[in-house]
């Protein structure tokens, strides 16, 4: 039997084991793992614990990423900074909607943006941001529309971005020059989503929605909200502005000395285990799935069946990829969630390298567009969440709708970024 | 709980400890895998590395250091295998070199395992074998497979960017544990950087002439079946291409960008008094479109996937059904080392190196490398490990 062949078959057992699992309404997680075991034994490689265990470690990093920086942020919502923001920007500027809307996109944009995670947005400041939305008179389908789309670019904006660190990682390209191209766009596409979806509505009804948030402990200040931010901003600085006199930390560790501070500011006592326990708990599934994709890509690679995916792609013609991007990226996401970005980002990646495109542009393009998947069955985590977070009672595809608008900017925005992506070389300040 | 999530659990529980069991004992087994190394004739001592920089004495990375000092004197040539061991042709050469070369004039230091540390780990979500066995002609040789960079049991975490030293060059933060991309390190750096200094001071010290750093290559990647070199270098480099071009296969040369910073072409040339020169051979192994991942795929270099990527005008480099085997590799990299030898002895008259029991393309392709690789077990005394 020829490489295609085997590779086929194993391709075809994969996703049939996944389809099984998931009809069987087991997780996606558990899906990505049958169907990782299910194409090593059509294989022929019984069940390579090596490589799943190898796998399994891929993403370690990033997980450890996570945990603290969603701990990090727990810290400081449970001590009542979050809502002191919220309420503090609601009282200033609840006369000037345009500024309301600005300041309500920057504060759903940070905590993905330093976890990788558009969840952690979605549970941090969702909440909160929901609040001041539905006070602002803008409906409930619409309000969960704009925290879940920003908070898809949350997860694609800088400094952590999950999708490009993966597929950068697995085409041995540098994860550098990616901060204005990631930056730029997610800001346009929070911007343009929060004013097409907030603009209208009455004015914000500030009585109302202070009485509806919660009220922050006494002696909550912003120097104890940015302290954590300061430190962890110190460590970056130092490393980069005395990187050999400054003792390697690792992002991880960086993260944790942000919570440990937000720990010690905070003005009522913490309980630091309960709240990290439930961190864990929340980021369970996330952790599942990186772990798993690590999975399922150790053993794609192992089987042949993503050098046949790879090769797929890469011999697509060039305008039948740009085409498809809006359609393949947010479906890949749907499946394998980030998995997407090692299996068809990679050789998207490479495709665009051999004709010439920037491939930090480009991927950064594609991380904008991915995100959108997470709204879409059958994993829809994120979305659904969001609807929950907010309280939204009607139907999911008004919430569906309510996003098309703000989602096809982004796809817009992400295809041009990938077909111009050589002209937009100079954002990468390389 | 239930009875019913209690069983779950346990069973969840046992295949999980017997995951971790069986990938374990494996990880255990390929990290402890001794490669032994029979001394050829032309090894005259054999010193770790540390020798040249104390603080590396009981890492990973005190690697051997084999000195082959020819009957007169002459030029000096160090020979690094192992820089990224995830490309076996070059180590496989250094082997080569160990357990046959003799030099009649001038010295050669060949270091087998430039980052060991790297041999002792293979690349997450890779999927690489841990080993691979070249069979000889009284058996088989195994060897570590390795990846491009430090094992993290070794070095980690990686910082949030790496600034390479003393450039102040902005590299990817997974580079810090490359030991090709922190030349000419630093002494109160990570491991990978002491290393490369360690390797410094020895070159400096020693009074290495030329210095010959051996890679592969990916075929989608541009820099490949050529020799790098220093500006210093350029025209034996020329001379070299050309003449192994003409008589034995096509290899081209590229200049070091002088800009470009941490790489041994770049760095050995500017901060010491050694021409550095870097050879690449194909090594579909490492291609993204390559199809199943295997101890075959690696020592044929045969992939259907990377020869369809080929008909699309996707590579920088021909491949057909025949592959690339380890020997075409492995005897690019014997005749391009010893045609280096011989080219810098016609600019250098008064210091020579001249190399004799090395076989050159032809040769590896017909005998096959396990034939230059001597039975352990019929040298006593004379082996050592890597």
């Amino acid at each position: 039997m020829n490489m295609f062949a085997s590779a086929g078959i194993v391709l075809a057992t994969m996703v049939a084991v996944y389809v099984l699992i998931r009809v069987i309404r087991l997780s996606t997680e558990l899906a990505m793992f049958g169907a990782a075991v299910g194409g090593a034994l059509v294989a022929g490689f019984g069940f390579p614990s090596r490589h799943i265990a190898e796998g399994a470690a891929t993403y370690l990093d990033i997980n450890l990423i996570f945990v603290t920086a969603t701990l990090f942020m727990n810290l400081l919502k449970e001590s009542g900074g979050v809502a002191f923001v919220v309420r503090s920007i609601l009282r200033r500027f609840h006369h000037n909607r345009a500024l309301l809307l600005v300041l309500l996109t920057v504060l759903l944009l940070v905590p993905g943006a330093l976890t990788g995670a558009g969840s952690v947005t979605v549970l941090v400041t969702g909440a909160l941001v929901a609040v001041v939305l539905n006070a602002m008179g803008i409906p409930k389908h619409r309000a969960a529309a704009l925290i879940f789309i920003n908070a898809g670019l949350s997860a694609a904006a800088p400094p952590v971005s999950l999708w490009a660190m993966m597929t950068a990682a697995g085409v041995n390209m540098p994860y550098v020059g990616f901060f204005w191209p990631l930056m730029l766009p997610c800001l346009a596409g929070g911007l343009f989503t929060s004013f097409y979806l907030g603009w209208k509505g009455e004015n914000a009804n500030v009585m109302k929605a202070l009485e509806e948030l919660p009220v922050p402990p006494a002696g909550m200040s912003w120097w104890r909200v940015l302290l954590p931010f300061v430190v962890f901003g110190g460590f970056v600085f130092m490393g980069r502005q005395w990187p050999f006199s400054t003792p390697i930390v690792g992002l991880p560790l960086m993260f944790a000395a942000a919570a440990v501070i937000s720990f010690l500011v905070s003005p009522v006592r913490l309980q630091v285990f309960r709240i990290a326990r439930e961190t864990v708990d929340q980021l369970l599934p996330l952790l599942a799935t990186l772990t798993c994709a690590g999975i399922l890509v150790e053993v794609m690679t192992l089987t042949g069946a993503r050098g046949l995916l790879s090769l797929a792609v890469v011999t697509l013609p060039i305008w039948v990829v740009y085409a498809s991007l809006f359609l393949v990226l947010p479906a890949s996401e749907a499946v394998l969630m980030w998995g997407a970005a090692p299996v068809i980002g990679v050789p998207l990646v490479l495709l665009f390298n051999n004709r010439g495109l920037d491939p930090i542009i480009a991927l950064a393009g594609m991380s904008i567009i991915w995100p959108l998947g997470d709204a879409l069955p059958p994993t829809a985590i994120i979305g659904r969440l969001t609807v929950d977070v907010v309280g939204h009672k009607g139907t999911y595809g008004q919430f569906l709708r309510a996003c098309l608008v703000p989602a096809l900017f982004i796809i817009v925005v992400g295809t041009l970024m990938v077909v111009y992506s050589k002209k937009l070389g100079f954002l990468t300040g390389l | 709980m239930s009875g019913r999530l209690l069983a779950q659990k346990f069973v969840v529980i046992s295949l999980g400890i017997a995951l971790l069991a069986t990938s374990g004992a494996s990880f255990y087994k390929s990290r402890r895998l001794k490669e032994p190394v029979v001394l050829g004739p032309g090894v005259t001592t054999v010193r770790p590395l540390s020798t040249w920089f104390a603080p590396l004495r009981g890492t990973a990375n005190d690697c051997n250091v084999y000195f082959l000092d020819g009957r007169t004197p002459g030029a000096t040539m160090l020979v690094l295998g192992g820089s990224h061991p995830e490309e076996p042709a070059g180590r496989l050469v250094t082997w080569i070199l160990a357990e046959n070369a003799i030099v009649q004039k001038g010295r050669l230091i060949v270091v087998l395992s430039t980052n060991r540390s790297a041999t002792t780990v293979t690349r997450l979500g890779g999927a690489y074998p841990p080993d691979f066995s070249i069979p000889t002609d009284f058996g088989s040789r195994t060897f570590r497979m390795g990846d491009r960079f430090t094992n993290p049991l070794d070095q980690w975490p990686d910082p949030e960017v790496y600034f390479h030293y003393p450039s102040g060059q902005q590299l990817a933060y997974v580079d810090i544990r490359n030991v090709n991309r922190v030349w000419p390190g630093r002494a109160n750096g990570t491991l990978t950087e002491q290393t490369a200094y360690a390797l410094m001071e020895m070159i400096k010290r020693e009074k290495v002439d030329i210095e010959l750093d051996l890679h592969e290559a990916e075929l989608q990647y541009p820099v490949i079946s050529t020799i790098v070199t220093h500006q210093r270098g350029q025209d034996m480099a020329t001379l070299v291409s050309m003449t192994l071009t003409d008589s034995e296969f096509k290899i081209g040369t590229e200049f070091s960008p002088r800009t470009l910073h941490g790489l041994s072409h770049r760095e050995i040339g500017d901060f010491s008094p050694a021409v550095s020169l870097l050879a690449e051979t194909p090594e579909p192994f490492l291609d993204a479109t390559r199809g199943i991942t295997s101890r075959e795929q690696l020592l044929t270099g045969r992939d259907e996937f990377v020869v369809k990527a080929g008909q699309h005008g996707l590579l920088f480099e021909k491949i057909d059904e025949k592959g690339w085997p380890i020997a075409v590799r492995v005897g690019r990299h014997t005749s391009t080392l010893l045609q280096i030898a011989e080219t810098w002895g016609e600019d250098h008259p008064d210091k020579l190196l001249v190399i004799s029991g090395v076989p050159r393309y032809k040769e590896v392709i017909a005998n096959g490398v396990g034939h230059y690789l001597h039975d352990p077990a019929k040298a006593a005394g004379r082996v050592v490990y890597e």
